[in-house]
């Protein structure tokens, strides 16, 4: 008896027919009766018949089905966009084992899952990794960054990454600093999986497909806006934060408007036959396709630590910190951590440990002038992040240590829009 | 022929009931909001969505699901201060609520069910927007039930609980308006056999399902909270599932109307195949119409329109047969013709008409070369629309070529019905993955009191009248009572105030509607502690019922019944024997009831009659 068999099972004086599915419990056999509903019936005690063998291949990983769009056709008067998918919600799907959504499509699925990206554009499709983002690692990060590269390399007007949204800012703050890039590279995702009809992944794609043929050649960061599905914002990589574990529009830029809002209606309806929609309302000056030549510097240092300072800690919690390249601290306010903490990072600095300061208020600059604690923290070599969001502070360092003949002096300037130069609020 | 002249058994009447009941739980099945409903001009804000149709676990495409998604259609959904980001699909369900899965047990034990090892969530395909996550949550959770009926008993198949989907407020041209307050609440889904062989039979079963239903005491009351859907076959007919009756005593009547249509359909099955009918190819008929009169067709090519027509081959006379009462094959082509965006179609058993001259009729009968036997049906609308409504009304025709189609229709005021969509298939279930299985206990089940035991009870152990023991074990404040009696109320005074009082406050236009479970049990409580008498509760729940926010003491004041102890009450009815004197002195103690009557005119509600009585008495013997 297998998953996908017809079986009539006898327990407790109730027979019920139906397809035997994979069950996440031992005690359990789970039927999908004639009527679509699941029922689990106690092992103990059933008497199963098989009826029928194999009559649904169910739990099948890979399994395309020829009816919809497998053959993506190239056409000449269209920009050609990069779909890179590395997994998450916008590309998943049910996982019998646990029970759970996981990621399981290529690039061409996502195709065939979200339709109304057809002849916006010719798809170059390609998958990095199969893996939900909270997976993601340094590696990965240097592997999605050579295939975004060799994508624009080989003629790609805009890449579009699909990414799980738990990690997306990372990655799409470490690519910010290792491409310079003359076309746009869209990060998007979803909140919602793709296997419910009200997925975001459809305008979220839409919209970052959009962007990917617009002017603007910047790592962007495309995702709803709100919670209706009415307009997308795109963050600029180093500035985007998930804020929110589950609404749609969690991702936020930190202490300013996003850098622009893209109108759904229009970007569906304008860039349907290939033109670029005219659907973008930007709050800010943006880099122009071409600005640059592309570029890639993908070596990283690893070896980078984020801690938090929070009252009470253990200092014996900050021990492991020997020998790292570098440390971020998160500290409170302007950029604090308890006085008796301050030889360790001393201790750190003269080790050759780079110690940058970031603020767990994550709105505003750190300055560690204004009192006694961050003056003697400066004595102690510690550098200040700016208003440098924590998370990409880390991977900047990271970055730095591996590019820069000065890495400590690079945390303090900006690199990729993470510093905001000066405080207007709102702009 | 008229409805009852059916000989049903001949005609193999086949019948089942789905009733679906709200239950009235503190909190929603997969969110802590409360199942309160509310005003939609009370919303705080409004969010608006797309569906996608997306397939089953099983890779296929639900027929229902498919055919709602064909339109691009916007949703707009109200929220409120007691909704939450689940209502809006922005947050993860929580496990299934412990008092909804407690109910739906009991439910499932009157019902003689056997409760399902092990529930599993799953989500049933709904993209209508009736749903913001484009699908209900719903679980399998008895079967194999029986309930009796007179004429032997209806097996119940399954028990399903699910969440209420949202409110429909206002259909739109490109939408729908829904409300989030009724999303999520609590649903049980009571499925029957297809055992029910005639209407009085269905209408007894749905009573019998209902009367145990409210014997949990714990679903809720009033419209809509309640829906019935009948499934109706005849032997040469098809399952047709009938949504959204109302009134119980409509059952029998929707019945009795699907048989007649269904036998009609099996009728001009028949007449259409010995004409060896056909439908011909859809046309662009526009040309015939291009100075037409016809304000219908005029204003459709008016606006960049166009007219669509298909030749319906040996159907002349039978499109405009009547089916249902004033309803025609014609109307059932229309049905779907509306389902795909057009206002309806015009066809040539009705024309001329409608500014369609009989030129008209020739040329467009011309046009796709239809003769005097057969039937033309056009469609008059935007170039989109018209091509897939006449597409749709070709469809439908050829299928009553073949006899009655299988559909889900939905149920008129009239006792008639309309074509909805097809029935909803297997392929729109796939696995809550959100919400773990649930292994239900059911040892733990509380067995209650059905309500006609509770009517016996009442009479025997309380001594209620057997009319008002029947009014409250069926009225919706049975709970309520219960709760009284048990905190010491007696029984027939509680029994009054809450049926006939409340009924004849309801008479005067007060707002009942507002009275909580709570502002009675605080008059009650005033009352047992003398500080409201029994005559004045109909005063302080009509000040209740008007400002729900006033405490129960408060409304006493404000009823101008506050503040009356009994040298107050004495002092009165001394004022009354004094003005009185020459009377009290000439009659003595036959003076009483003349007095009585006075003090009461100025005491009612702030004294009871017993005091009043007693104190004037002993006024009258001092003075007599």
């Amino acid at each position: 008896m297998n998953p996908g068999d017809r079986i009539r099972v006898t327990h407790a004086g109730v027979e019920n027919e139906g397809v035997l599915m994979p069950s996440s419990t031992a005690d359990h056999l789970v039927l999908k009766l004639d009527g679509g509903y699941n029922i689990g019936i106690d092992r103990d005690d059933a008497t199963v018949d098989v009826l029928e063998t194999d009559v649904y291949d169910v739990g099948d990983e890979d399994k395309p089905d020829d009816d919809g769009v497998s053959e993506i056709e190239f056409d000449d008067d269209l920009p050609t966009v990069s779909l890179i998918s590395t997994g998450g919600t916008i590309a998943s799907t049910v996982d019998y084992r646990t029970g759970a959504v996981t990621a399981q499509f290529t690039a061409e699925d996502v195709l065939r899952a979200v339709p109304e990206l057809a002849g916006r554009a010719n798809y170059r499709g390609r998958v990095v990794a199969n893996i939900l983002s909270e997976n993601m690692d340094p590696s990965i990060w240097q592997q999605l960054a050579r295939a975004v590269h060799e994508e624009i390399e080989a003629g790609a007007d805009g890449v579009v990454v699909m990414h799980g949204t738990d990690t997306m800012q990372y990655s799409a703050s470490v690519l910010s600093f290792m491409l310079d890039t003359p076309v746009p590279i869209v990060f998007t995702g979803s909140q919602r999986s793709a296997d419910r009809p009200s997925s975001d992944n459809v305008m979220n794609a839409v919209c970052a497909v959009e962007a990917a043929k617009h002017d603007c050649a910047e790592v962007l960061l495309c995702m709803h806006a709100s919670a209706s599905d009415e307009q997308c914002a795109l963050h600029r990589g180093t500035r985007v934060r998930k804020n929110h574990t589950s609404r749609r529009d969690a991702f936020e830029t930190v202490g300013n408007r996003p850098l622009a809002t893209v109108d759904y209606a229009d970007a569906r309806d304008d860039g349907a036959d290939g033109e670029t929609a005219d659907a973008f309302d930007f709050n800010r000056e943006y880099a122009e396709r071409g600005a640059v030549d592309l570029a890639l510097a993908d070596d990283l240092d690893p070896e980078v630590e984020l801690v938090k300072f929070t009252p009470g800690m253990d200092p014996a919690a900050w021990d492991y910190l020997d020998d790292k390249a570098g440390v971020i601290i998160e500290g409170t306010g302007l950029g604090h951590v308890h006085t008796d903490l301050i030889p360790r990072i001393e201790a750190l600095v003269d080790d050759g440990t780079v110690v940058a300061m970031t603020s767990q208020c994550l709105e505003g600059r750190v300055c560690d002038r204004v009192y006694d604690t961050g003056r003697d923290l400066l004595d102690a070599g510690v550098v200040e992040a700016g208003d440098t969001l924590p998370g990409t502070a880390k991977v900047k360092l990271m970055w730095a240590l591996a590019n820069r003949d000065d890495p400590a002096a690079a945390m303090e300037r900006s690199l990729a829009g993470e510093i905001t130069e000066e405080s207007q609020p709102w702009r | 022929m008229s409805s009852s002249e059916y000989d049903y058994e001949s005609l193999g009447l086949v019948a089942g009931l789905e009733i679906h009941q709200q239950l009235d739980t503190e909190t929603k099945l997969f969110c802590e909001s409360p199942t309160e409903i509310r005003e939609p001009e009370d919303a705080e804000r409004t969010i608006t969505r797309f569906l996608h149709p997306t397939k089953s676990e099983l890779g296929e495409l639900d027929d229902a699901a498919l055919e709602e998604s064909r339109v691009d259609r916007e949703f707009e959904y109200l929220a409120y201060d007691t909704t939450c980001l689940v209502e809006e699909d922005d947050e993860p369900p929580t496990e299934v609520d412990d008092e909804a899965l407690a109910v739906a047990m009991q439910i499932a034990s009157l019902l003689d069910m056997q409760i399902v090892d092990q529930l599993h969530v799953m989500r049933k395909l709904v993209i209508d927007g009736s749903n913001t996550s484009g699908f209900q949550r719903t679980m399998l959770l008895g079967q194999e039930g029986e309930i009796q009926t007179s004429d032997g008993p209806v097996s119940v198949v399954d028990l399903l609980l699910e969440e209420e989907s949202a409110q429909r407020v206002e259909e739109r041209d490109d939408g729908v308006l829904y409300s989030l307050d009724r999303l999520g609440v609590p649903l049980v889904e009571i499925g029957t056999g297809p055992d029910i062989r005639s209407p009085q039979q269905a209408k007894e079963a749905a009573e019998r399902i209902g009367m145990l239903l409210r014997s949990t005491g714990k679903v809720k009351r009033g419209l809509g909270t309640i829906r019935q859907d009948v499934n109706v076959s005849i032997e040469e007919g098809a399952r047709v599932e009938i949504k959204g009756v109302q009134a119980l005593d409509q059952i029998d009547e929707i019945v009795e109307l699907e048989v007649q249509r269904q036998s009609e359909l099996v009728d001009i099955a028949a007449e259409l195949g010995e004409r060896e009918a056909g439908v011909g190819d859809t046309q662009d008929v526009t040309a015939v119409f291009e100075d037409t009169d016809s304000g219908v067709i005029g204003g459709a090519l008016g606006s960049g329109g166009k007219v669509t027509a298909v030749p319906l081959f040996g159907f002349d006379g039978l499109v405009g047969r009547e089916i249902q009462p004033d309803r025609r094959l014609g109307t059932e082509f229309s049905d779907h013709a509306k389902r795909h965006g057009a206002g309806g179609i015009f066809h040539t058993d009705e024309l001329p008409a409608y500014g369609v001259t009989e030129a008209e009729v020739d040329a467009l009968r011309e046009a796709v070369d239809a003769g005097p036997e057969d039937a033309v049906a056009i469609v008059a609308a935007d170039p989109e629309t018209a091509d897939l409504a006449i597409e749709a009304v070709a469809e439908r025709a050829a299928t009553a070529i073949e006899g009655v189609p299988e559909e889900t229709r939905d149920a008129t005021e009239e006792g008639t019905t309309r074509y909805l969509r097809p029935l909803p298939g297997a392929a729109r279930m796939y696995p809550e993955t959100d919400v773990p299985p649930v292994e239900p206990d059911p040892s733990e089940i509380e067995e209650p009191e059905l309500l006609t035991a509770k009517v016996d009870r009442y009479q025997d152990e309380f001594g209620l009248d057997s009319g008002l023991a029947e009014q409250v074990a069926y009225g919706r404040r049975m709970p309520l009572f219960e709760e009284a009696v048990e905190q010491g109320v007696d029984a027939t005074f509680a029994a009054s105030v809450l049926e006939s009082t409340v009924v004849e406050l309801r008479r005067d236009d007060v707002p009942v509607e507002n009275l909580a479970d709570a502002h009675f049990l605080a008059v009650f409580e005033l009352v047992a502690d003398d500080e409201l008498a029994k005559e004045g509760v109909g005063d302080v729940l009509t000040v209740l019922a008007e400002q729900p926010d006033l405490s129960a003491e408060d409304a006493v004041e404000e009823a101008g019944l506050g503040g009356v102890d009994e040298g107050e009450v004495r002092e009165v009815i001394v004022g009354v024997v004094e003005r009185n004197s020459e009377q009290v002195a000439e009659e003595g103690m036959a003076a009483f009831s003349g007095l009585m009557g006075e003090c009461m005119g100025q005491l009612r509600g702030k004294a009871d009659g017993e005091t009043i009585s007693s104190i004037l008495r002993e006024e009258i013997g001092k003075r007599s």
